[in-house]
């Protein structure tokens, strides 16, 4: 109690002045009664959000009073005057004004520095590295389903078969499970046995399913199953989100939709739990401004619509979203005005639980490796902290190593 | 235990299948003499190949199992049906990097659904899972060349493969062996080369992999070609797998195949591609025997492995979930489909198996990991788009015609057209149960309310390409038709 009321203090100060050293913080947390995993609200949902392509960092928050910023990015470097301040140092780039209002409502934790050592600059294997936290050997599972797969050990079944839901057509590496199925959902309308006009092919095909007998190849039965919950599958979640009608006005891009979708899901009886989404395509290597600039509106605007939309139902305190990306991308803007592949970059964790302001100091522009930015916080301590403090799961059951937690929930 | 080696050709209908057990060992890659009928044949045509049209399977079914096997691997393609490379690709600019992925995806793909040559093609889908490349981080191009490189190697000797896919463009990128020189050793390939291409883990050492990475220096990547430069390369001598030389990657691809456990190794992989997973260890030892007598000849390990009474066994028949690229090749040959449907690579990735694009270096997973209930939607949804829901896919469905599947039947006898239909496409493997329901849909006798005539009308010629439409999808759909 006494250390809540301290570092939420400090978060104050932080917010109002600067950032809060992230030692400090963790030092703070050290000498406080460990967070018990088993206090997490059951309500509790997480929605990861993939900046897939690798987002520039620097262009995404600020170091607008930097003088490195502007000699490293003569042509793409953000003018002065026109990013949000956030305090005298950074700002965020004027295409999130939707993050920039959720930041002043005290929803948003920035985390600067996110990183690892030896980074990745292969989008396939920084990604897969981000989505299994396994930076020095290739895990089989991501670490979303090693979650899901300590959580339901020995053939035990989520809940709902909605309780980890991937937004989109193919299940990311993050949610890959031993032993949990997690249903990837492009659309609402593709989640379904489709077959158009004629609802006799439709209703026969039930009949098939439930009919189907076990027997023969171990598969058989295991395919008639899954064929049984495919083909019920649609009309079950369909049913569940039915009676939801959101509250707040969407913008009509996909990604705003799929929000849409995850807070119709959230706010319904559907038992959603985790959610993946993902918003392409970063990999700004020519042309950035106006391609990065137009994905952060998307991103900006999507997240003020969602949370309009959870707290007008009531459900933004139980709902933390936090971002990632494979990689940022490098300090000098290339000679095509885009960026090429770089390393550390922020972080944001957002949500009405969330203990607002900006965590870490933005890395040095100066003191560079090989022209990347140094990370100060390894993107496993945020992964940790989101186990422990919002899915009450002991971290080192799901990543390997020891990774300090975080005090931004 | 008894483990029959004999395919039960009874007339029951039920899918054969006994547990794993002992094997007698001595008949099991005996050649098969027994009966060898459709349900042989469909068999064979489903392994050695994407499975066979419906006119394949009936002059096959005239055949014996070996004439039946001569046949496959004496298949030829007349001059000029393919291209072994993409032309789109000389045309397009680096920038373009979805169209030329898709336009080798879409080259590979039209190669499996019409060649004759159905093996040589099967085995290089085998190749791109063992090899595992990925076109996430080598480019299109050069995994055009990979992919024909397997057409041309797959059935030769593995030792030349494995030479060539050491020097392969797309392998150089894809596990950084461009950059392994003498200066600056990378041992991401010697790793690779021996945990999952021809060793499997705990066969090597730590030792292994550091000395074998200095024997795979010197070959680099430039234009898009192999180059060699002795320059970058570790003429030093090595301690390799026990042995001490100045070795070349050549030299210590040598060694490794010469290791029994490569042998073992091997013979696992084609037993688990083409039979059943998890073989026996004498059938394991049987066929490394084979592999290694005969010198590392693919052809010939692959021959005897399918014409083998183990080939045809009870354990093999429908054991495997299809891939969903045989699952959809298959059905657009059963079908009489022409050409590959454009949306085929994104519906593919839905089902978990996006062409040129495996998760990671292990391949595909495959097995029980192919079925969930979204890759499953998928596979519903792609042959209820391609054949029951015709007006709404036109555009993307390749001209085909699913009445053809009963045309033999004749007439409006939905009894006789569903007897038809599952002996055709699914060689009767499916319960009474089945065909009522089937019938129930063609007469229109189950209870479903519709919004469409067809179903209010009975069967009859106003509603019949609907209804064949209809039911052809429903058989297609069956579970059992997702098991290879």
């Amino acid at each position: 109690m006494k250390r809540r009321a301290f570092v939420s203090t400090s978060l104050g100060v932080a917010v109002l002045g600067g950032a809060m050293p992230l030692g400090l913080a963790q030092a703070a947390l050290a000498q406080a009664a460990p967070l018990a995993g088993a206090t997490a609200d059951p309500g509790n949902v997480l929605v990861v959000i993939q900046l897939a392509g690798g987002n520039d960092g620097l262009n995404t928050v600020v170091p607008y009073s930097d003088d490195a910023y502007h000699q490293a990015r003569p042509v793409i470097g953000l003018d002065p005057k026109s990013v949000l301040r956030i305090n005298d140092r950074i700002g965020f780039n004027p295409a999130l004004a939707g993050l920039d209002a959720l930041f002043k409502d005290g929803k948003v934790a920035l985390l600067q520095g996110v990183g690892y050592p030896n980074p990745n600059r292969s989008h396939f294997e920084a990604t897969e590295i981000w989505e299994t936290a396994s930076p020095d050997r290739p895990q089989q599972y991501g670490w979303l389903g090693r979650y899901l797969d300590r959580r339901y050990p020995n053939g035990t079944k989520p809940p709902s078969p909605f309780e980890s839901v991937a937004l989109g057509d193919t299940l990311p590496a993050a949610l890959v499970s031993a032993h949990v199925d997690v249903p990837a959902i492009g659309a609402l309308g593709a989640f379904s046995y489709n077959t158009g006009r004629d609802l006799a092919s439709k209703q026969s095909a039930g009949v098939l399913y439930d009919g189907a007998k076990a027997g023969g190849s171990p598969y058989l039965a295991m395919i008639a199953d899954t064929a049984r919950e495919a083909y019920h599958g649609g009309d079950e979640l369909r049913a569940k989100i039915a009676g939801y009608t959101a509250r707040a006005t969407y913008p009509t891009d996909g990604f705003a939709q799929q929000l849409k979708l995850a807070a119709q899901l959230i706010g319904s009886n559907a038992g959603t739990r985790i959610i993946f989404v993902s918003l392409g395509s970063f990999d700004t290597h020519a042309g950035q401004r106006a391609q990065q600039d137009r994905l952060l509106g998307l991103l900006g605007n999507g997240l003020r619509a969602f949370y309009a939309d959870l707290a007008a139902h009531g459900n933004d305190k139980r709902v933390l979203a936090m971002t990632f990306s494979e990689f940022g991308r490098r300090v000098t803007q290339n000679a095509s005005n885009g960026t090429d592949h770089g390393t550390a970059m922020p972080i944001f964790v957002i949500g009405g639980a969330v203990r607002g302001g900006v965590y870490g100091d933005h890395p040095s522009l100066t003191d560079l490796d090989h022209g990347d930015l140094k990370f100060a916080t390894d993107f496993r301590s945020v992964y940790a902290t989101v186990l422990q403090s919002w899915l009450g799961r002991n971290p080192s059951d799901v990543i390997a190593g020891s990774f300090p937690t975080l005090p931004i929930v | 235990m008894d483990v029959s080696t004999k395919l039960d050709t009874s007339t029951d209908p039920q899918v054969g299948f006994r547990p794993a057990g002992s094997l007698d060992a001595s008949s099991a890659l005996a050649p098969y003499g027994g009966h060898f009928g459709p349900r042989q044949a469909a068999h064979l045509l489903r392994r050695a190949g994407f499975g066979g049209t419906p006119d394949d399977i009936a002059a096959f079914a005239q055949l014996d199992a070996q004439r039946a096997v001569d046949a496959i691997f004496h298949a030829s393609d007349p001059d000029g049906t393919f291209v072994d490379y993409p032309p789109e690709l000389s045309t397009m600019t680096a920038a373009q990097y979805g169209p030329r992925k898709t336009a080798v995806q879409l080259w590979w793909l039209d190669r499996m659904l019409r060649t004759r040559r159905q093996l040589a093609e099967k085995m290089t889908l085998v190749w791109h899972n063992h090899f595992a490349t990925a076109v996430s981080k080598s480019p299109p191009e050069m995994m055009a060349e990979q992919i024909d490189l397997f057409r041309l190697q797959g059935l030769g000797n593995f030792r030349t493969l494995l030479a060539s896919v050491t020097r392969d463009p797309a392998m150089l990128v894809w596990l950084d062996n461009r950059y392994n020189t003498k200066q600056h050793p990378n041992e991401n390939y010697a790793r690779e080369v021996m945990e999952l291409f021809t060793l499997g883990l705990g066969n090597y050492t730590e030792d292994d992999v550091r000395e074998g990475a200095r024997a795979f220096t010197g070959w680099t990547v430039k234009n898009g070609q192999p180059l060699y430069r002795a320059d970058l390369h570790d003429a030093g001598v090595k301690t390799f797998l026990g042995r001490t030389g100045a070795w070349t990657a050549d030299d210590a691809i040598d060694i490794i195949v010469q290791q029994p456990i490569h042998q073992r190794f091997i013979a696992r992989k084609l037993l688990e591609s083409f039979v059943y997973s998890d073989p026996e260890p004498e059938l394991i030892e049987a066929v490394a025997s084979v592999y290694a007598i005969s010198g590392y000849d693919l052809a010939k390990t692959v021959g005897a492995i399918i014409r083998s009474n183990v080939f045809y066994s009870a354990r093999a028949y429908r054991a495997e979930p299809k891939s969903p690229i045989e699952f959809a090749i298959g059905t657009l040959r059963t079908i009489g489909a022409t050409s590959i449907p454009p949306n085929l690579p994104g519906v593919l990735a839905r089902m978990g198996q996006e062409p040129l694009n495996p998760p990671t270096v292990k391949g595909w997973d495959g097995g029980p990991a192919w079925i969930n209930t979204s890759t499953m939607l998928a596979r519903f949804n792609f042959i209820n788009a391609l054949i029951a829901t015709n007006t709404a896919a036109t555009k993307t469905a390749p001209n085909v015609s699913p009445d053809a599947l009963v045309r033999a039947a004749g007439g409006f006898d939905a009894q006789r057209i569903v007897q038809n239909l599952v002996a055709t496409t699914l060689q009767n493997d499916v319960t009474g149960d089945v065909r009522t329901t089937l019938v129930a849909y063609l007469d229109g006798t189950n209870a479903g309310e519709s919004t469409q005539m067809a179903n209010e009308l009975p069967f009859g010629p106003e509603n019949y390409q609907e209804k064949i439409r209809g039911v052809v999808a429903l058989t297609l759909n069956l579970p059992v038709n997702q098991l290879n």
